[in-house]
């Protein structure tokens, strides 16, 4: 593609499966996630990278869905709040649960892809380097102890599982 | 908001993107991770005709040691930098800067180059590449050029690249200091600067000063070299009587204070350049 065009198709595979949309140019990703494949976990706050709210999967890293052009995500493997599946996600939404880690909802699509990341990344964080980790999901309900505990928590936990399965 | 309408084009190589920098000029914008980018078309700041996604473009990704020092293609994301896949001739000093961006979602797709680029006064890589004295590779239908780091930021949001002129990669040259110290004042985790201080310092064998490059970044449309404060730093011991000494100098080097939010700033300045010369000397990093 070389002359620039004001409607794009994107192929990208999205939570496991492969999808197909043809868009303005200037669709975000987290429009075309949510307005063209219903998939409304993924939320708005800002639009403008501070908030968190709109953190995806892609290609196994976190980012923010508003600041990618669905046009950029031609060939992207995409995982959305929908998508978080398996064991490892398992022991992180009990983390959540028994920790008190959400109250409305709104940041915690965000924080759960977030927090996946930083089990995995860094699966022996502290709590201040959670805390840090986490600085870039807001949540305006509560106050963040509970989810730094859940994280911890689904770390601490992953740790243990892994270990036993070493053994 | 959404961006206003515009046409994208996504480019495999260098050749093709500044083909389309040369056939659109003052009515395109590169797009590589659009951290910065983005925003401003969300919030309609920004209203480019065309953009051009250079994210597939291998040759600006890119990184290599030259000698001893280090060769960073323009579009090398910002967790690269800081999880230490790339070369890194400064003993930790650009990871550590590169980890203080913002958050690791936007770590994950925003550029250095990109950065350089956008010449945000808040910004690290400005700062910190000035510091190191790097030099920004950059080609335009007119060829490749040069530009000292320090020369390529003018003003708030503005630098010397030509409206067809793509950056290609950043030069950072070994360098001749011991020890590198770096501090980020900043009211939340991730938020933009208040304050950005680098020093980059040499000892003599007794513990005094031999040399300082000091350089502040928040303080001004351009980073700003504190020579003042490094050239009364020769021959000193680091005590509070250096410490107080900085502050004054760093004042000096700003522009005079003319209300109360001005001394703040002013002090807070002072404070960074301070808590960098502490961490370079204290033993933060060995260059």
């Amino acid at each position: 593609m070389n002359e620039p065009a004001a409607d794009v198709t994107v192929h990208l595979m999205v939570n496991g499966a492969p999808r197909r949309a043809a868009v303005p140019a200037r669709t975000s990703l987290a429009d075309l996630l949510r307005d063209h494949l219903h998939l409304t976990g993924t939320h708005l706050g800002c639009e403008h990278g501070a908030c968190g709210a709109c953190t995806v999967l892609v290609d196994g890293a976190p980012a923010r869905a508003c600041l990618l052009l669905a046009a950029g995500c031609d060939g992207a493997d995409v995982v959305t709040v929908e998508g978080l599946t398996g064991d490892e996600v398992d022991v992180l939404r009990a983390a959540f649960r028994a920790e008190h880690g959400l109250q409305c909802g709104f940041c915690t699509p965000g924080i759960l892809i977030t927090a996946l990341d930083v089990v995995r990344r860094r699966p022996n964080a502290t709590a201040d380097e959670i805390r840090v980790e986490l600085s870039g999901n807001l949540c305006r309900c509560t106050g963040y102890v509970g989810i730094v505990n859940a994280v911890q928590r689904a770390a601490s936990e992953l740790c243990d599982r892994s270990a036993e399965v070493a053994r | 908001m959404k961006p206003r309408p515009f046409g994208y084009a996504a480019v495999d190589s260098v050749e093709e993107a500044v083909a389309l920098l040369a056939e659109h000029g003052d009515d395109a914008k590169v797009l590589a991770g659009g951290q910065s980018l983005v925003p401003l078309l969300n919030l309609r700041l920004a209203s480019p005709a065309v953009l051009i996604d250079v994210r597939r473009v291998d040759a600006l990704r890119e990184a290599t040691r030259q000698h001893d020092g280090a060769s960073i293609g323009a579009a090398v994301v910002h967790a690269a930098v800081e999880d230490g896949r790339v070369e890194d001739p400064t003993h930790g000093l650009l990871p550590a800067v590169a980890a203080g961006i913002g958050y690791r979602a936007v770590r994950n797709v925003g550029t250095i180059g990109g950065s350089l680029a956008h010449a945000d006064p808040s910004a690290e890589w400005p700062v910190v590449l000035s510091a190191l004295d790097a030099n920004a590779v950059t080609r335009s239908p007119r060829g490749e050029r040069r530009v000292p780091v320090r020369a390529l930021t003018t003003g708030y949001f503005s630098t010397v690249l030509e409206p067809d002129e793509l950056l290609l990669r950043i030069d950072v040259p070994p360098t001749r200091a011991q020890r590198w110290g770096f501090t980020k004042i900043a009211r939340k985790t991730g938020e933009f600067a208040e304050s950005l201080a680098v020093a980059l310092v040499t000892l003599e064998t007794d513990g005094r000063i031999a040399g300082a490059e000091l350089w502040l970044g928040g303080a001004a449309g351009v980073p700003v070299r504190l020579a003042t404060a490094a050239d009364l730093l020769r021959g000193q011991a680091w005590d509070d009587k250096a410490r107080r000494e900085v502050r004054a100098a760093v004042a000096l080097d700003l522009d005079p204070p003319v209300d109360a939010d001005g001394r703040y700033r002013v002090h807070l300045h002072g404070v960074a350049v301070c808590r960098a010369l502490d961490d370079a000397i204290g033993g933060q990093g060995a260059l």
